[in-house]
């Protein structure tokens, strides 16, 4: 009898530790206040925009770029003269990536006066804001928030970033157009929305497009930390190209385990979730080797815009922007003309005046639809010795 | 053929930092009759042990080995001083709770200290790769092989063969009696601490090499999966953490390569609740006949 209770508290204990360590990786942290700007207090000569976004976390790369991209549009257009006349203020949350931590800092962004928030950075936590915002005038522009329903249920909420089925599909468009390869294998986090929204919408174009998926590989979040069955079955389908549609932090530790094990000619495409790669593989930067990134901004492009940008940016911080900080950077403009075209900051006439303004900005002249997506050319960058090179 | 002979090479890899994780369950099982929750965390406080000593104190690779073992054996013998010798004579539960309190408590220091961004763990030693008749034999998978089994070798040793073992074993077995014999029951315990935690600093080491990136929550999945391994071969025996340790590792990579990455964990937990059912007390666990 007693060997079977003992049993039982086993396998109880073990459940009870298991739901426990998994709750224990995303520890929802305080906010901290981060005022770019003197003040922080509400001036009726100034029109404050809220960020909100992981600053400190796993995924604090997104975040930091975020809200620097957002510093250096701000200076700017203080500098020649604000918006209507009005200086820009720019006021900083953390959420450390945590969806409820979001909707607390926006609750403290909406009581410091914010009237447009610029946010969020992931698209978890833009879909909790975006649904806790739906009451209230103010609109949401999202840098980054790319899953395919995180603006919905609130129609005053947009994004400049691509789309996740859009990226999906635009990745197969890409594969094909430059010839790449007729054979690709893939790899995918599957408890996440954001790569299984990529994979399922790339899958369709690829099936679409006469593209064979020759090896599909899974992992999730709790599995990791051990690559080396993915890499093995990866390197054995012998396909030039793998698709990689997750996040830099788990591709950093994938490629890591890969390096030498695959053919030079084979690349790793992704989509924005790569971006901050080179960050995360500091210690050796040929990690990241091979590694091809869809996006719709490129540090070494020659427009004046994307230059001038760069230039400011690596003053400000000392490194070279990537599409979050360019996003943002758009953002800002962006709120710049809806505010200007609507003539208020009402979230619902910055919201009418979204669909009729074109925006020339450095990841692409946007215009947008009334549900806040946006399209615009996507190219990509292969990363080689730790630098990052417009491709093809 | 070539998949199945690199499958197995991780698996036994695996397997062996489950092993070598399990023994200190084990051990500490077997002598205090404690499920110590926060022997994960040892692991991850070992790793990052290993990279302040190599990466910011500049000290060569063997300081940190033997550093990283000093620590964690002192870590686990301070852990069991603070927080579980209070508990003796209290009930099971309160030192569960307890230890699953160290094992946040563990988790949060460092993520004070280190943050919650990964951290590389240093490259320790150049294991050249080598090619066994087509098959592609990671360096580090085979150090690690051969550490683990001298470790358990040794380990075997000490616990049947000398006075300290012997005298850990009489206690795991009867604690009034041992003490009665003159056996000090408190300083066995502590030695059996220290000797787990310093297991799990080598685990820690060989986890560094094998999988690179370091973050606050490292030791709980496999603190919890070689939980699983010492339950799986007879919580209280050696020999029970190496065998559940290595078929662990291999049955997880094993699901992996031939089933799906996706059920690799359900078919992991799965198997042992099957054991369980079959034989409660785990593979190589003894019956004891409990006098009520």
């Amino acid at each position: 009898m007693k060997k079977k209770f003992f049993a039982l508290m086993m396998a109880c204990v073990m459940a009870f530790t298991m739901t426990a360590c998994g709750g224990g990786a995303d520890t929802t942290g305080d906010t901290t206040s981060g005022d770019t700007q003197s003040g922080g207090q509400t001036a009726s000569d100034s029109i404050v925009i809220g960020t909100i976004g992981p600053l400190t976390g796993p995924y604090a790369n997104y975040g930091l770029s975020v809200k620097q991209g957002a510093e250096v549009a701000v200076a700017e257009i203080n500098a020649a003269g604000g918006i209507n006349g009005k200086q820009v203020v720019l006021l900083s949350e953390d959420s450390q990536g945590d969806p409820d931590s979001a909707v607390s800092a926006y609750g403290k962004l909406m009581d410091d006066g914010i009237h447009a928030l610029l946010g969020c950075t992931l698209s978890g936590e833009t879909a909790n804001v975006v649904a806790a915002a739906a009451e209230d005038d103010v609109m949401i522009l999202t840098p980054s928030g790319s899953a395919d329903k995180c603006l919905e249920g609130n129609d005053k909420a947009f994004r400049v970033c691509f789309y996740d089925s859009y990226q999906g599909t635009a990745a197969a468009q890409y594969i094909v157009d430059n010839a790449l390869a007729t054979e690709v294998a893939i790899l995918y986090q599957s408890d996440v929305d954001y790569s299984v929204g990529l994979y399922n919408s790339f899958k369709a174009k690829c099936e679409e497009s006469n593209i064979k998926i020759v090896e599909t590989q899974t992992f999730t979040a709790s599995t990791a930390t051990d690559f080396s069955t993915q890499v093995d079955a990866l390197v054995a389908s012998g396909a030039k190209v793998v698709f990689t549609p997750i996040y830099a932090e788990e591709a950093s530790t994938f490629l890591t385990q890969a390096k030498g094990k695959f053919a030079s000619d084979v690349y790793f495409f992704g989509a924005d979730g790569l971006d901050g790669i080179l960050g995360k593989v500091e210690q050796d930067p040929s990690i990241a080797n091979n590694v091809l990134m869809l996006t719709p901004f490129a540090a070494d492009s020659d427009d004046a815009g994307v230059k001038s940008f760069v230039e400011s940016y690596q003053t400000a911080y000392g490194a070279t922007p990537d599409q979050f900080a360019a996003g943002s950077y758009d953002g800002v403009y962006v709120l710049k003309a809806a505010i200007e075209k609507a003539g208020s900051t009402s979230g619902a006439a910055m919201a009418q005046a979204m669909t009729e303004i074109t925006v020339e900005g450095i990841t692409g002249s946007m215009t947008w639809t009334a549900d806040g997506n946006t399209s615009k050319a996507a190219s990509a960058i292969l990363y080689f010795d730790g630098v990052g090179k417009l491709f093809g | 053929m070539v998949h199945f002979i690199q499958t197995l090479l991780s698996g036994l890899s695996l397997g062996s930092i489950y092993a070598l994780i399990a023994l200190g369950y084990t051990m500490v099982y077997g002598i205090a009759k404690m499920l110590n929750f926060a022997h994960g965390d040892v692991i991850m406080i070992g790793a990052y042990a290993g990279i302040v000593i190599v990466a910011q104190l500049g000290m060569p690779p063997v300081a940190a080995i033997v550093l990283s073992v000093v620590i964690c054996a002192l870590l686990g013998m301070l852990i069991e001083y603070l927080a579980y010798k209070p508990l003796r004579q209290a009930p099971p539960l309160s030192v569960l709770i307890t230890a699953i309190g160290v094992s946040y408590f563990l988790q949060n220091i460092a993520l004070l200290i280190f943050g919650s961004q990964q951290k590389a763990y240093p490259t320790l030693f150049e294991v050249p790769d080598f090619t066994v008749g087509g098959v592609v034999v990671d360096g580090g998978t085979v150090l690690t092989l051969c550490t683990s089994a001298i470790i358990m070798v040794v380990l075997t040793f000490f616990i049947n063969k000398t006075k300290l073992g012997k005298a850990m074993r009489a206690v795991s077995e009867d604690k009034a009696a041992s003490a009665l014999m003159g056996i000090s029951v408190n300083r066995a315990i502590t030695l059996t601490f220290a000797i787990g935690s310093a297991l799990a600093a080598f685990a820690s080491i060989f986890y560094g090499i094998t999988y690179v990136y370091i973050k606050p929550t490292t030791g709980a999945m496999p603190g919890i999966k070689a939980f699983t391994a010492a339950v799986f071969g007879g919580i209280g025996s050696i020999p029970g953490a190496m065998l559940g340790g290595i078929l662990l590792g291999m049955i997880e990579q094993f699901s992996k390569t031939y089933i799906s990455t996706l059920w690799a964990d359900a078919i992991v937990f799965g198997v042992l609740v099957l054991v369980l059912v079959v034989k409660p007390t785990g593979l190589l666990g003894r019956k004891i006949s409990e006098k009520v």
